[in-house]
């Protein structure tokens, strides 16, 4: 090789350096698949059990710090668990069963050990559901773990915000219209004795304990869940119907994919019988085609035997006139 | 090279990442599915046993196992539990009568050995209905801080409007990535 010049000197150590890379590279990856041949079980071992005591005694230190520093000091203590985790995750190609399961109960019971002492040091914050109070604002940037800490409250979930929909109502007649629910997650819940009509396009539909309630619906655009619902006449129409836990209800329904019910008993079905003056737009609005009406396939998830029809639903008979 | 590390290294070859999707029925794991693989959603059914799903993203191949989550279904669940790299965990954040139940389950999974260092997505679906719990609700409601054994986040979603879908699958394809394609 004749080197004219400067330039060609620098080009020259430049390809030499990239050879030189290219050769630890190699050798690099020679020695990884030497090692993964020779499946180096004993160096996980010795690495484990190294990282093991590394957190065993992170742990066992927990006692003589601040307060305000254990938060942080947890958090990397269950990061350093779990990145031990997946180095046996990663290594059980090569490890025998019995060494997982060994190393597995390691972790765990540095994992309960850790957990133990962080609720000891750091009572938890405890949360009640309550129905009528508004919610305490939880702040979505307040993420500091002082916060958390120093929390005395409680933080109320309030389970009824933003309800749509009537619950615990005996012996009336109610009807909510179209701006009302249009789009909406609606509920009727513990309804005895009720006539209720939903003149419009609600997004969801559930039902919950009702008993002795004739319930008209327009178009549903996705899903009605129906559970607890007994001696009741329902016409209703969805994308799809999901029957729970109810028995002796009569449905009259339009459903554009399919049914499925599951620990119920006398169930009847018929189409759809609800006519009222917005019908056809209001499918429209709900994206269900009035044209498809699927309501004979009825999924029994309570009955496998495909050669025999399920005893828990049968089709509604129009009484002869 | 032993059989294993052959397999080990076709897999990582091919970048192939399993995951399992897994949450209530009604949930809305078929409509996540479908809606971002860009087929239609006003025909799926509930399902009565699982679907699959092979997604190209980022260039891994995703293998999308989604199972039905009736009640009658659930004790099914563990037979697609080997091998799994991700696990979503999908949530109808407006159905808040079922919560505790949903969290039941969800701490069921997190106690199984198969899916030890699996990482978890939960997505809080639904958000597009006014009824729906946020984020920060949820977080408390199921608990979520004291999960340690996983690596976890949580994402608002609407498999309805396809609001984060992709945010919270490009999170858990990078999670996963980062693990199993850089160790070695
Ligand atoms: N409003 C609204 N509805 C949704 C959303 N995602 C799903 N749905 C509806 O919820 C219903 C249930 O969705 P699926 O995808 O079948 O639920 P799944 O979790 O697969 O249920 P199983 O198969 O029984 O386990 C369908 O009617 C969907 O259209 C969402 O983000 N918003
Ligand atoms: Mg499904």
């Amino acid at each position: 090789m004749e080197f004219d010049g400067e330039q060609s000197q620098i080009d020259f150590m430049v390809k030499r350096e990239v050879e030189r890379q290219v050769n630890i590279q190699k050798k690099k990856d020679h020695k990884d698949l030497g090692a993964a041949d020779n499946e180096k079980v004993d160096y996980f071992q010795k690495i484990f059990n190294e990282k093991y005591y590394e957190i065993f005694n992170l742990i066992t230190n927990t006692k003589n710090l601040s307060k305000s520093d254990l938060p942080d000091y947890f958090n990397n203590i269950s990061n350093d668990i779990l990145t031990l985790q997946k180095y046996v995750a990663a290594s059980s190609l090569f490890l025998r069963n019995y060494d997982i399961k060994k190393c597995q109960q390691s972790l765990n019971d540095l994992t309960i050990k850790c957990k133990l002492l962080e609720e000891e040091l750091l009572p938890k914050k405890r949360f009640g559901f309550k129905n009528k109070t508004k919610p305490n604002k939880i702040d979505a940037n307040s993420h500091t773990k002082i916060d958390v800490v120093d929390s005395k409250n409680d933080k109320i979930i309030d389970f009824k915000a933003n309800f749509c929909g009537y619950h615990d109502k005996k012996s009336v007649k109610l009807c909510l219209r179209s701006d009302e629910i249009y789009k909406k997650d609606v509920t009727l819940e513990n309804l005895e004795d009720c006539q209720i009509t939903l003149l419009g396009t609600p997004s969801t539909l559930h039902l919950n304990h009702i008993k002795d309630c004739t319930i008209l619906s327009g178009p549903v655009s996705t899903s009605i869940f129906i559970e607890n619902c007994e001696n009741s006449n329902l016409s209703i129409a969805c994308q799809q119907l999901r029957l729970h836990s109810s028995k002796n209800v009569t449905i009259f329904l339009h459903v554009t994919s399919r049914a499925i019910m599951e620990d119920c008993t006398d169930i009847i079905f018929g189409p759809y019988n609800f006519h009222y003056q917005d019908k056809e737009s209001d499918f429209a609005h709900a994206g269900l085609d009035l044209n498809i009406n699927n309501w004979k396939s009825i999924d029994d998830f309570n009955w496998l035997n495909i050669d025999k029809p399920s005893p828990n639903w049968r089709l509604f008979e129009p009484p002869d006139d | 090279m032993g059989f294993l590390t052959v397999l080990k290294k076709m897999k990582q070859k091919e970048k192939e990442i399993r995951i399992l999707m897994l949450g209530l029925d009604n949930a809305g794991k078929t409509t996540i599915l479908k809606r971002f693989n860009g087929e239609p959603i006003d025909t799926i059914s509930p399902t009565l046993g699982f679907n699959i799903k092979t997604l190209e993203h980022k260039g891994f191949k995703l293998n999308m196992w989604d199972v039905g989550g009736q009640k009658s279904l659930r004790s099914y669940w563990r037979n697609y539990f080997e091998c799994t790299d991700g696990l979503i965990w999908v949530v109808d954040s407006a159905d808040k009568r079922r919560l505790e139940d949903c969290k039941k389950e969800l701490y069921v999974l997190l106690q199984e050995e198969r899916l030890a260092g699996a990482t978890l997505l939960i997505f809080a679906n639904k958000q597009d209905l006014p009824g729906a719990c946020t984020v920060e609700e949820l977080k408390d409601i199921l608990d979520l801080e004291s999960i340690k054994t996983h690596h976890w986040k949580i994402v608002s979603c609407s498999a309805v409007t396809g609001e984060n879908l992709l945010k919270g699958i490009d999170w858990i394809v990078e999670d996963i990535a980062a693990r199993i394609f850089t160790l070695d």
